[in-house]
């Protein structure tokens, strides 16, 4: 009986160290967030630096102790915007002909090209866009350089491809073929039966494919910093304005750092931070409707 | 002459959430007998069967009232569940050999009880296959993958595997439904040899084979036991109207 | 007749799209491998980033007096990506070696200086030490900048050949490796996937066991699955903040390879634990029965049957997380930092592949050495992408029964 017991309590402590590394997950995200909101609130709390200035600002001289990020958030979000306008589109429709129309051969080539897409470093969409859409746009804007909104919109919209094509890709390809025969036997097209039966119903996939494309393209920063100028002021009211998003103030300036300047950075990493939060809670609703229905 | 009694089930009731699976079982299942559980889909007769065992302990939500009693103890209560399942052995619809070498699947239950001497797992390896009337056919490629024998022969294996714990019990639960007929008559011959060692308890989906090889038959019926007794008396002149329908075939 | 132009109309839109999608990878692949092939070769791979200047001891000797001709004109080139010859190369007898003065330029600097193009076989040269007393592989491309204390500034390479030749006994020549290579990054990259994975993978596997072979459904099990979500989502900026925050500062580890691979550790987490969690699922349930009814207790089950049955799908997770390692570069750069070199210890920086990519192109314009770098990335890339398909297909082995 002793020897059962011992062997209970062994499996007893295992099952628990098992639990304990599957926390690990969490304790890490509650880390994450305490560490980021404990340095980023300080300032405000503290009040070496006044909130409102900190939001509203639309300079960012930490030279002369201004530290405003509203025009970053307007850069940030204009980017996003613009790579999902530019790319979703894009990434749908080549989604529908690799789950609808291509042979398994083609389709298995392209899906190829999109895991291939989907491993290449954010670093080096960056090179590329610093080596080859930079000098372009440099050529039709009035500007007196190529980093730009524009810039950015173009190599979000090609870093989000991959993301959004295989998620939708996947829903789509989920859908019953019982839906497509019924619209079929209607006298429906092909092209009728994928885009007012097929596509509607894997939509929600398709919609939670867009919000983590939303997430990559607000969170990127590497490539971003390589082609959005990084101007230190000025919101941008045309495409080949510079913009300088949340994510590359950051990495520009937390090398060297210190003092307010330093928790202020923080401070934008919060305002990332909730940004991001409320996309992954939409993912979660999405996810959840989705099993629901 | 009557033999001991291995089981004896009290009032066993078995929940699924709120659903009731098994109404006031009360059963006694005696030593070296085959015993038969038929039954139509769905009537309680393999979740009775893996109550045996505690096999429903993987299941979630499943809600156990009621004594089962195994050589004097409750099984429900505070037992060593390991040490129940050494005992009870367990042959699967699905013959599901793990992927490893023939030896390795043999030697797997006896190596979890902590045996390594060689030449003992080397005994047992060769005294199951040899029970299991598969020691011919596959001596010569005890190192190759299990999962390259045919079904007929992996479920031999799975049942030398369960004898290779030299267990008192072997639960069957319809161990030929996926096995071709000529497989099947081979696992009949091997239950009426294995008998005379172990407790065989069958659940099985064919009356023909009840009454090939059981010694006592039980009939479900929507969770209870409509009638239970020797099986040719169930057979020939059932007591319940509703044995009698489902053994001639007017329903299940 | 309407539909049917529609139809075709709509057709071709999404033809064009995928014709989009297809073009852009052949056109950055194409970019990244146009751009960067030229400063493939083996120095790009061996060599360090920085040159490295060091004293070589040299004991003078006269063996092979003049040059063979044969060898001069079968002797290997040099470094021709940034250096331009001035002047005729010089055969200097005392150090078994010839030398030519060239002009060098790169990215950030110009100007002229003496190389080694060539070193015969009984070379003093070959069997020179250090200040330790250590050998040392000296080899072609090698600057050299002075012979005890007498600088070669400005000298022709006659003035050189002469200089050196005058000198007797042990000759200290100051010598500079050059850089321009990139192989402190790739073992940089190489500890950071090893360290990395070594925390990130026993945690997500165990994790991933208790997610699927323990866990009741209930608030535990949601929390885990919530948080694992999270962490997949949250930017690698976000991570290389708290990277700086908590093991930069709080555990003062300093910007370093520990703070780097454990910021990037927790990053594979979610990554490891969804894709063993995916593998376990695919092992059948009819083997976790026949090993219970075998009398097996669970933990028997788990590690004799389950595991074994889940390898391919744990080392589809393995290989993930070092495409994952590779790619990341934004955490990195807050926690471990852009210099190049190999970390000593644990507590000392080093750039990997990608930091390194980025750090050329934004504090240099080196463009192609980024795309030098991105090929060996690339290459790197579909490597594991093939094996990971290799690995999943043996996973599939039991759902095809």
């Amino acid at each position: 009986m002793e020897a059962i017991k011992r062997k209970k309590i062994k499996e007893k402590i295992i099952e628990n160290f098992f639990l304990i590394c599957a926390f690990v997950a969490v304790v890490s995200v509650l880390a994450i967030t305490f560490f980021v909101f404990y340095n980023g609130l300080k300032p405000f709390v503290s009040n070496s630096y006044p909130f409102w200035n900190f939001i509203s600002g639309v300079e960012w001289r930490p030279g002369s102790n201004m530290y405003g990020i509203f025009y970053m958030i307007v850069g940030s979000i204009f980017g996003t915007l613009g790579a999902i306008l530019l790319g979703v589109p894009i990434a749908i429709l080549t989604a529908v002909y690799i789950a609808e129309m291509a042979d398994s051969r083609i389709g298995k080539i392209i899906r190829f090209a999109v895991e291939l897409l989907a491993g290449i470093p954010s670093v080096l969409y960056g090179v590329f866009g610093l080596g080859i859409i930079v000098p372009y746009v440099l050529k039709i804007s009035p500007m007196a350089q190529g980093e730009s909104l524009l810039a950015t919109i173009l190599v979000l919209a090609i870093m989000i491809l991959p993301t959004v094509v295989s998620i939708s890709e996947t829903s789509i390809s989920a859908v019953p073929k019982e839906y497509r025969e019924g619209s079929y036997a209607l006298g429906a097209s092909k092209i009728q039966t994928i885009f007012k039966v097929v596509l509607p119903a894997a939509r929600s996939g398709v919609m939670t494919g867009v919000i983590l494309g939303i997430g990559r393209a607000i969170g990127e920063t590497m490539a971003v910093m390589l082609v959005c100028g990084n101007p230190i002021a000025g919101i941008p009211t045309s495409l080949f304005d510079q913009i300088r998003p949340l994510t590359t103030n950051i990495a520009l300036e937390m090398g060297y750092a210190s003092g307010v300047h330093q928790e202020l950075l923080y401070s934008t990493g919060v305002v990332l931070f909730v940004f991001i939060m409320i996309i992954n809670l939409a993912v979660n609703k999405l996810v959840k409707t989705k099993v629901g229905s | 002459m009557d033999n001991k009694v291995k089981f004896n089930t009290k009032n066993l009731d078995l929940f699924y959430g709120d659903f009731q699976a098994l109404k006031s079982i009360n059963m006694e299942i005696c030593e070296n007998e085959v015993t038969a559980f038929i039954g139509p889909s769905g009537c309680g007769k393999s979740t009775f069967l893996r109550c045996l065992n505690r096999m429903n302990d993987l299941i979630d939500c499943v809600d156990i009232k009621g004594e089962i009693i195994f050589d004097g103890k409750d099984i429900n209560g505070d037992i060593d569940v390991i040490n129940l399942r050494t005992r009870v052995g367990m042959v699967f619809q699905k013959p599901n050999p793990f992927p490893m070498s023939i030896y390795d699947n043999i030697a797997y239950g006896p190596k979890c009880q902590g045996l390594k001497d060689k030449a003992k797992l080397d005994t047992i390896v060769k005294d199951s296959l040899e029970r299991a009337a598969l020691w011919d056919e596959v001596k010569d490629r005890l190192n190759k993958s299990a999962l390259g024998l045919s079904g007929g022969q992996q479920q031999r294996l799975c049942i030398a595997r369960t004898i290779a714990m030299n267990p008192e019990v072997i639960l069957m639960d319809e161990p030929t439904s996926a096995l071709d007929p000529i497989a099947t008559l081979k696992i009949e011959d091997l239950m009426q040899s294995l008998k005379k060692l172990y407790t065989i308890i069958i659940v099985t989906h064919s009356m023909q084979q009840a009454g090939r090889i059981s010694d006592k038959t039980a009939f479900f019926l929507m969770g209870e036991v409509i009638e239970f007794n020797e099986t040719p008396k169930i057979f020939t002149n059932p007591d319940d109207k509703r044995t009698e329908d489902y053994i001639t075939g007017r329903f299940g | 007749m309407t539909q049917k132009i529609k139809d075709t109309i709509v057709k071709g839109v999404v033809y064009l799209a995928t014709g989009i999608t297809l073009c852009v990878l052949l056109f950055i692949i194409g970019f990244i491998f146009i751009k960067g092939i030229g400063l493939i070769n083996w120095n790009f791979i061996s060599r360090d980033y920085n040159d490295t200047t060091f004293y070589a001891f040299v004991q003078e000797s006269n063996s092979p007096t003049t040059l063979d001709e044969k060898v001069q004109e079968n002797k290997s080139d040099y470094d021709k990506k940034y250096e331009t010859p001035l002047e005729a190369p010089v055969y200097v007898e005392s150090i078994g070696a010839e030398i030519t003065k060239v002009l060098y330029k790169n990215y950030t600097t110009e100007k002229e200086q003496f190389i080694i193009s060539y070193i015969s076989k009984g070379s003093p040269l070959l069997s020179a030490v250090n200040s330790n007393g250590t050998s040392i592989d000296v080899s072609t491309d090698f600057v050299l900048e002075s012979v005890n204390g007498n600088e070669f500034t400005g000298m022709s390479t006659e003035e050189v050949k002469t200089l050196i030749n005058d000198q007797s006994g042990e000759l200290k020549i100051k010598m500079v490796e050059p850089g321009g290579g990139i192989r402190s990054n790739i073992i940089t990259t190489l500890y950071m996937i090893l360290l990395s994975l070594v925390v990130a993978l026993p945690i997500g596997i165990f994790g991933a066991i208790y997610l699927t072979e323990y866990a009741k459904p209930g608030k535990i099990v949601n929390a885990i699955r919530f948080a694992a979500e999270c962490l997949a989502g949250i930017p690698s900026i976000i991570f290389g903040l708290f990277g700086m925050a908590f093991f930069v500062v709080a555990l003062n580890f300093q910007i370093s390879l520990l703070s780097g691979s454990l910021t990037v550790a927790i990053i594979l987490l979610p990554v490891i634990i969804r894709s063993t969690e995916e593998a376990l699922k695919t092992v059948p349930i009819a083997f976790r029965e026949g090993s219970l009814a075998l009398g097996a207790t669970k933990l028997q089950t788990i590690f004799k049957i389950i595991l074994p049955c889940a390898v391919p799908g744990i080392a589809t997770a393995v290989l993930l997380s070092i495409g994952r390692v590779i790619g990341e570069s934004a955490a990195l750069l807050l926690t471990a930092g852009t210099v190049a070199q190999i970390p000593g210890t644990l507590f000392s920086p080093g750039s990997t592949l990608t930091v390194q990519a980025y750090y050329v192109t934004k504090e240099e314009g080196n463009i192609e050495m980024a795309c030098a770098i991105g090929i060996v990335i690339i290459v790197i890339v579909i490597i594991l992408n093939i094996l990971s398909r290799i690995a999943s297909d043996k996973l599939n082995v039991f759902n095809k029964e």
